[in-house]
């Protein structure tokens, strides 16, 4: 089969699908909600800089917004593709596709296209908004692209994992719950065990400095930091370029603005820094490592988890059916 | 590959079990292209698991499978663009109108986007709900969704039709139209497996029939051939009922009780009563009608489905 015809039923797949989520649901309230919380919210947060004294609020503002919709958008999205496939299957559909001439993949890529399609909607709705940031002034458009892509990406593939456990699970409510389960392990796990991990690996070493000898405690997130990675925000937040520090006048770098994600980006790529547990080496500017950027590895196991999801989302709608999960009926 | 027209489809020693549970132990079928073949049996036979398999979506775990000169198995895509496959239950698109889910299949079935427009124009008429194609899903009843499901099987104009009771939910009319297009189908060279539970329908539709119970086939058979030699109850009716219980008794024909329905009487097959009512001409008996009590399927299935008792 020909690439442009496989495109063609991804295509289609994709039409009909937008079109069945486009007439079942109340769009224009929801995205007119979804707009509204972030415009309050955005307002609030330029409120309380320009009352805290910030002179250039486009870039802090910009940085919150993101996070904003970031956190929303996972809590949206695992909403749209929980029961792209059972949900079919329960409502007497799925079987009559499978017998069409669509492969599973182009099932399953069409389906994807469609909802990640709906979670780009509620992006683009934002967009009003990341222009009155870009507005105040102070924002790289790099800076603007950048971070919009990345979230685009990451609800991608929380549309990709929610849409592989409906394909899995027999039961739309199952899926649901795992689909919310799945980024609550993202986002807050990722953070728990990092914390825990971090903990466990902390050494206890004497000291013996001069006529003071003492046992000190030596923290090793440099062995541990990998499993933040995954974690959307931190992805975020590493992502995006950082604001150019400008020279003070003793002509040291120094970061004038407030910038969320540049703070959290920096404070991520520190627990890759290797620290000896030489108290006192660490004064000299230079020794130690500098950390890394964290974001190319999480944002590569996110994206290697939507392509897995998708690569099983395609084997399990695979049809003729040598074996059938328990509670499945095949039409 | 153009296919000879004597390229149906065949089963043989099909086997599918789920589990421990056997859904179908041993069936075997033809339906030849040309011809109506009627999948009759009670509930729970194996019927829709058969079908499944023949509609690709079920491996076998025994048997030889032949759709239109394809392996549902080894070549799902060959045999899908050939069958239309319409199930027992299915929802639809309830938020599409009626020409949304025909072009959209017709689309599934990679039918050129020039032609689907009209293909689902054809359907509709065909299936009489060109009155309803602009109209959602939702509003069509039980009987016009039924209709619309067949029309959705027939959008790739199949050479093979797997039809899982396509007269359920029917009201009279659309059952003696379904009649005329299974007939249509079969006369254009298609091969038609159906399955239902009507079986009055099934008797003036099929041209074969295959019988199965708990998962085997009990037999397969053209309909003609359904009643050779069995004796089974016919029922006569004349101006006058004591004019042809005489009649009978004159000739020695055992025969139950007259009722306002007429006289019952025990025959082997059309040629007896032939020979019967042609007598009962002669005897100057004003016979209105003779007819069997029960279609021969009918009598067939009761005669399979006894032991079950």
């Amino acid at each position: 089969m020909s690439a442009r015809t496989a495109l063609s039923g991804v295509l289609t797949m994709a039409g009909h699908e937008f079109r069945l989520r486009l007439r079942a649901g109340r769009w224009r309230w929801l995205l007119g909600a979804w707009f509204i919380a972030l415009a309050v919210l955005l307002g609030l947060m330029r409120l309380a800089l320009v009352r805290s004294g910030e002179e250039e609020v486009g870039t802090p503002m910009l940085g919150g917004l993101m996070l904003l919709v970031l956190a929303l958008g996972l809590l949206v999205v695992p909403a749209l593709t929980a029961q792209s496939v059972n949900g079919d299957r329960e409502r007497g559909v799925l079987a009559t596709l499978q017998t069409t001439l669509l492969t599973p993949l182009e099932i399953a890529l069409g389906k994807l296209l469609a909802a990640w399609g709906t979670a780009l909607v509620f992006l683009a709705v934002t967009l009003p908004l990341v222009a009155w940031c870009m507005f105040e002034g102070g924002v790289a458009i790099g800076r603007v692209a950048i971070t919009l892509l990345v979230v685009a990406l990451l609800l991608g593939v929380v549309c990709a994992v929610g849409q592989c456990l409906s394909a899995l699970l027999a039961r739309s409510t199952t899926s649901a719950v795992l689909s919310y389960v799945f980024v609550f392990a993202l986002t807050i796990g990722t953070l728990v065990v990092f914390t825990l991990a971090v903990a466990a690996t902390t050494e206890e070493r004497e000291v013996q400095q001069r006529r003071f000898e003492y046992t000190t405690q030596i923290a090793h997130p440099e062995r541990v930091w990998w499993l933040l990675a995954p974690n959307p925000f931190v992805v975020l937040a590493d992502a995006a370029p950082r604001v150019e520090p400008e020279l003070n006048r003793r002509g040291r770098p120094e970061r004038s603005t407030v910038d969320p994600l540049g703070a959290m980006g920096d404070a991520v790529r520190e627990t890759r820094e290797s620290d000896q547990g030489d108290a006192f080496a660490s004064i000299a500017p230079g020794d130690r490592e500098p950390g890394g950027p964290v974001w190319p590895y999480g944002l590569a196991f996110n994206v290697a988890l939507g392509v897995g999801a998708v690569a099983l989302t395609e084997r399990r709608l695979r049809t003729p059916y040598r074996s059938l999960p328990r509670a499945v009926r095949v039409a | 590959m153009e296919q000879s027209t004597a390229d149906g489809l065949q089963a043989a020693g099909v086997r599918r079990s789920f589990g421990n549970v056997v859904a179908v132990e041993s069936m075997s079928l033809n339906a030849p292209r040309g011809q109506v073949t009627a999948l009759v049996g009670p509930n729970g036979a194996g019927k829709t698991t058969l079908l499944l398999v023949l509609a690709t979506l079920l491996v076998p775990d025994a048997g030889e499978v032949s759709v239109a000169g394809f392996d549902p198995v080894g070549d799902p895509a060959s045999v899908r663009a050939r069958t239309g496959w319409m199930p027992d239950s299915f929802g639809s698109y309830e938020t599409l109108t009626a020409r949304e889910v025909l072009e959209f299949v017709a689309a599934a079935y990679r039918l050129p986007a020039a032609r689907r427009a009209e293909r689902a124009g054809e359907l509709l008429a065909l299936v009489h709900l060109s009155e309803y194609a602009e109209r959602p899903v939702h509003v069509l009843s039980r009987g016009q969704k039924q209709r619309l499901g067949l029309a959705r099987a027939l959008v790739h104009d199949p050479p093979v039709l797997l039809l899982d009771e396509p007269a359920a939910g029917l009201d009279p009319r659309s059952r003696i139209e379904l009649r005329a297009l299974l007939r249509g189908l079969a006369g254009d060279g298609r091969a038609v497996l159906v399955s239902s539970h009507v079986l009055a329908e099934l008797e003036e539709t099929a041209d074969r029939v295959v019988l199965v119970d708990r998962g085997r086939t009990v037999s397969q058979q053209r309909m003609a051939d359904l009643d050779l030699g069995q004796l089974r109850p016919w029922r006569l009716r004349a101006l006058d009922a004591a004019a042809l219980t005489a009649a009978l008794d004159a000739r020695g024909v055992d025969h139950g009780p007259p009722s306002p329905a007429g006289v019952e009487v025990l025959l082997a097959g059309d040629a007896a009563a032939a020979e019967l009512l042609a007598a009962l001409v002669q005897d100057r008996v004003a016979v209105v009608s003779c007819a069997p009590v029960a279609g021969s399927l009918e009598a067939a299935y009761l005669a399979m489905t006894e032991s079950r008792r």
